[in-house]
């Protein structure tokens, strides 16, 4: 939970706690009982009745404190009422599904839909005005919008892998939904319990304020409603009878709002996770950085990229690459092992905690890391592009892909549309699905536009993050091939990201095999694949054996990437390494060309 | 066209289920109808020949069954039933408040849509920095205030001691017409309704702030950057997406504020469905209150049918499901 969150939710967790403790010692901090008469009528405050008396003479500070029970006890009752008629629709509706889900969804739908006040102001005609029916017909009325959104919530936990595997048992019903189903509702439950609590007290005081509440209970409402028929705006009798059950009011709501949204986000982790931060920190190099050499595009010097968690975690350390001009650089690594955030770093798409800590990035001869946030934005898309992870929803949902191409190709021509679909055609997406939404489009074909809207203003150098991830082999070959032809006729350069040493070194010529942050060979692709020189890589390429060729069973590489947020001491492999010396765990080998104290240059 | 008429179909049953609450819901609590009509209280004011009348023209006498086909018979002709209270047809009652209604809720539902939105959006999109935690926490106290305490609060300040807007009701005199009608209208209108927004606006806002954040948190959001655009054309993207929850929040703040209205309406006197509503609760007028929570269960229904159609244009997902 973020920490403004946190601070939000004891604010909210202190008035709540303030009112209950005047509902608590009422008993004890009030002389007079809050319904007799003990006074005069409209009395001023005075040390006898500190908030003066209303026009019955009955003591309003009274009226006050005890106000504090009925309107606790209405939002608790009222909320612990809702939700478990609520989360009982829910589990019918979502467990069962088919006509009863969509008989109750409809009635849910109206009753969320009618006018909560007017609706328990009509009800309470019809019923009575007593505390306990007010209460039953709150929460007749607030069970509807727990019911609504645990029922998501249900239909969602209903395919969870041991909910099922619980089902496929034989586990009873009430097993399922109690042992399984219930506790994975505990978030979204708590946060619609307060917020119905805070929504029931609204609601009763509203109802009060208007003389339909309970005449046998003192409430804030009704004090309210007293001083509002006696006209009390128009004398100065408003500073102690209108204010303070107005605030208790606000304080008891508030309080509930607060812990309420808390637990929203509890409920919901995507409403946690990293703010809005302009780019953390940016600490650059003293100098600026040298321009790439000849036939050089892409060159990295020594960069160190930290995520600032507590403790933090050194992704990628003290990297060196380049890439040459038209070829491929394949960058090969387990996951975790910095890949990404490596690139990620290099096209500044990199977002907080992540952070820069040390090195160059040149491009040609412009200094990456100089320009800034908004600089940087500038060239990407332009001088360099991005292809991210081949995940289902990179695009976005409710624009046609021509108009999302457009968008990208209209940074350097002037007619968007016209140049979207010379694109879309020649990354082979056929004409008449050119105005397609995303999702009437397979993966593959989502990966196509995402590699058109890349290439829409031939840049330079095109970054690509496993690019095929999750799709088939049939069609992560011919992404591989679009890629690879690309690369030809619009004569740029191509870093590519994969965990597959294969199928990367299939079409790449150049090849850096990453392990714990650190590149630990680099070199001519077919080299490296034909006699690797760190052990890493020879493991690496046991555990992909060649497609072709004899058939060899895969040999996974034993034991664990290490843990990146202890420094390390010595060469980061030694542990699975199988040729470890000692001399591997005291000192920390070099990147180049191959770091490993086994290779001597 | 298979999805409309599916709906349609939803609906009208839905529709059905509201008459027939509004039908059952007296008779259940009242129990003797001669009661329901007649409430103790107002029994005195009404004379044997206007108790016939009411019974004849509601058919009372006849079975449940009967007297329900008698009801939707009536309901089809525009026939409410007559108001208890002061002997009008429920019908001209309820529709001379309409209007009042449609402008104070309109104008409340509009503005604090406007402002919950773009409050919502700028809170979201600078997510854990100051001036979210300040706008989040702001909102939420705001919202918290019970209507009917701003309502006596602005009152207060801005009628009483400031003297800047008149106290009561929704137009000076019914005599005054053109432009004079109009200011004083608006006038009056301002009160009541900013009232209504401070009450409306919390909701919207946290579910647009809430729908933002989690579109910034998608992968389209991430492609966007890394296309290469600009936070501005970023932003166009993620906020596009979030109008579609927001809409949703939109239509159930909706009938909040009819709520609120009720409420508000007392408070400034203002002449529309609340504050009838509330004047035949305390009278017992059964007809007119049917009438009321009719024609609102009628809107709130409409709205929702409203949604659902209209949903799918802005959402090319839905389309296909539907
Ligand atoms: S340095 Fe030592 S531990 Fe590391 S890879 Fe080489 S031999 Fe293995």
């Amino acid at each position: 939970m973020a920490r403004s969150t946190k601070v939000v939710a004891s604010i909210g967790g202190v008035f709540i706690a303030l009112v209950l403790l005047a509902a608590v010692f009422a008993p004890m901090l009030a002389e007079h009982p809050p319904t007799e008469t003990t006074g005069l009528p409209f009395e001023e405050p005075s040390a006898n009745h500190p908030l003066g008396t209303d026009d019955l003479g009955r003591d309003l500070w009274s009226q006050l404190l005890f106000g504090a029970r009925v309107s606790l006890s209405v939002g608790l009752i009222a909320a612990v009422i809702a939700t478990a008629l609520g989360t009982g629709v829910a589990l019918v509706a979502g467990y069962r599904g088919g006509t009863i889900d969509a008989v109750l969804m409809r009635i849910v739908d109206l009753v969320l839909s009618m006018p909560f006040l007017v609706l328990v102001l009509v009800l309470v005609t019809y019923f009575g005005r007593g505390l306990s029916v007010t209460i039953a017909l709150i929460a007749g009325v607030l069970w509807a919008r727990p019911a609504r959104l645990l029922r998501g919530q249900v239909l969602k936990v209903k395919e969870f892998e041991h909910v099922v595997a619980a089902e496929a048992m034989g586990a009873s019903l009430w097993r399922i939904l109690g042992r399984h189903v219930l506790p994975r509702l505990t978030p979204l439950l708590s946060s619609q319990f307060v917020r119905a609590a805070a929504v029931a007290v609204i609601v009763q005081s509203g109802i009060a304020f208007l003389g339909l509440g309970d005449p046998g209970s003192v409430s804030w409402g009704a004090t309210l409603f007293f001083a509002n028929n006696s006209s009390v705006i128009l004398t100065d009798a408003w500073k102690w009878w209108i204010l303070p059950p107005g605030f208790a009011l606000t304080i008891l709501i508030v309080g509930f709002a607060f812990v309420g949204y808390a637990a929203e986000e509890w409920a919901d982790p995507r409403l946690t996770g990293y703010g809005y931060r302009r780019g953390m920190r940016r600490t650059l190099p003293p100098h600026p950085a040298a321009p790439a050499g000849e036939g050089e595009s892409l060159v990295v010097r020594d960069l160190s990229v930290h995520y600032e968690t507590e403790p933090p975690v050194l992704a990628v350390t003290s990297v060196h690459l380049r890439t040459r001009k038209s070829r491929i650089l394949g960058i090969v690594g387990e996951s975790g092992s910095g890949k990404s955030t490596m690139a990620m770093a290099v096209a500044g798409l990199l977002g907080p905690p992540g952070r820069i800590v040390e090195g160059e990035v040149v491009l040609g001869d412009t200094d990456l890391r100089r320009l800034g946030r908004v600089g940087l934005t500038k060239l990407r898309g332009r001088r360099f592009a991005v292809v991210p992870q081949a995940a289902m929803s990179l695009l976005d949902p409710i624009v046609t892909i021509r108009r999302q191409v457009a968008e990208s190709a209209l940074m350097t021509h002037a007619d968007g549309k016209k140049r979207a679909s010379e694109l879309l055609s020649r990354v082979g997406i056929p004409v008449d699905r050119h105005d397609a939404y995303p999702h009437e489009l397979s993966g593959g074909m989502r990966q196509r536009v995402v590699i058109a809207m890349a290439i829409a203003n031939q840049p330079e150098l095109l970054i690509a993050d496993e690019p095929t991830t999750g799709l088939d082999v049939v069609t992560q070959r011919e992404l591989l091939d679009l890629l690879d032809r690309l690369r030809t006729e619009l004569d740029m350069d191509i870093l590519i990201i994969s965990h597959d040493l294969r199928m990367v070194g299939g079409i790449a010529d150049d090849l850096a095999i990453m392990y714990a942050g650190r590149i630990v060979e680099m070199g001519d692709a077919a080299e490296i694949l034909r006699s690797p020189g760190h052990p890493y890589t020879e493991l690496l390429l046991n555990a992909f054996p060649p497609v072709l060729g004899p058939r060899r069973p895969p040999v996974p590489i034993p034991g664990d990437p290490p843990d990146l947020s202890q420094v390390e001491s010595g060469c980061r492999f030694a542990p699975r390494c199988p040729k470890m010396v000692d001399v591997c765990e005291e000192t920390v080998p070099e990147q180049f060309p191959v770091a490993c104290h086994l290779v001597v240059t | 066209m298979r999805r409309v008429r599916r709906l349609a179909l939803q609906y009208g049953l839905v529709v059905l289920a509201a008459l027939l609450l509004n039908f059952v819901l007296p008779r259940l609590a009242a129990g003797d109808p001669i009661d329901y009509l007649m409430p103790p209280e107002s029994s005195p004011l009404v004379t044997p020949e206007q108790r016939e009348a009411i019974l004849a023209s509601y058919d009372l006498d006849g079975s449940n069954t009967e007297q329900f086909v008698t009801y939707i018979k009536n309901l089809t002709s525009g026939d409410l039933g007559v108001s208890i209270r002061t002997g009008q047809p429920v019908r001209d009652v309820v529709v001379g408040r309409l209007g009042w209604s449609v402008l104070l809720v309109g104008v409340a539902v509009a503005a604090s849509t406007v402002v919950g939105v773009l409050l919502g959006f700028a809170a979201g999109w600078r997510r854990g920095t100051k001036r979210d935690i300040v706008l989040l926490s702001g909102v939420l106290a705001v919202d918290a205030l019970p209507a009917f305490f701003v309502g006596l609060m602005l009152l207060l300040t801005f009628s009483v001691k400031l003297d800047w807007f008149p106290v009561y009701g929704a137009v000076a005199a019914a005599d005054i017409s053109g432009w004079a009608r109009v200011t004083d209208v608006a006038r009056r209108l301002v009160l009541p309704a900013s009232t209504l927004v401070l009450a409306g606006a919390g909701s919207i806002f946290v579910a647009s702030r809430s729908a933002l954040v989690s579109e910034l948190g998608e992968d389209y959001v991430f492609m966007a950057r890394a296309k290469g655009l600009n936070d501005r054309a970023v932003r166009r993207h993620a906020q596009r997406n979030a109008l579609l929850p927001v809409s949703t929040a939109v239509l159930l703040g909706f009938s909040t504020l009819v709520g609120a209205a009720t409420v508000v309406e007392t408070v400034f006197s203002y002449p529309g469905l609340g504050s009838l509503a509330f004047d035949s609760v305390l009278a017992r007028d059964y007809p007119v209150l049917q009438g009321v929570f009719l024609l609102l269960a009628l809107i709130a229904i409409g709205a929702n049918f409203l949604n659902d159609l209209l949903y799918p244009r802005l959402d090319p997902r839905v389309k296909d499901i539907g």
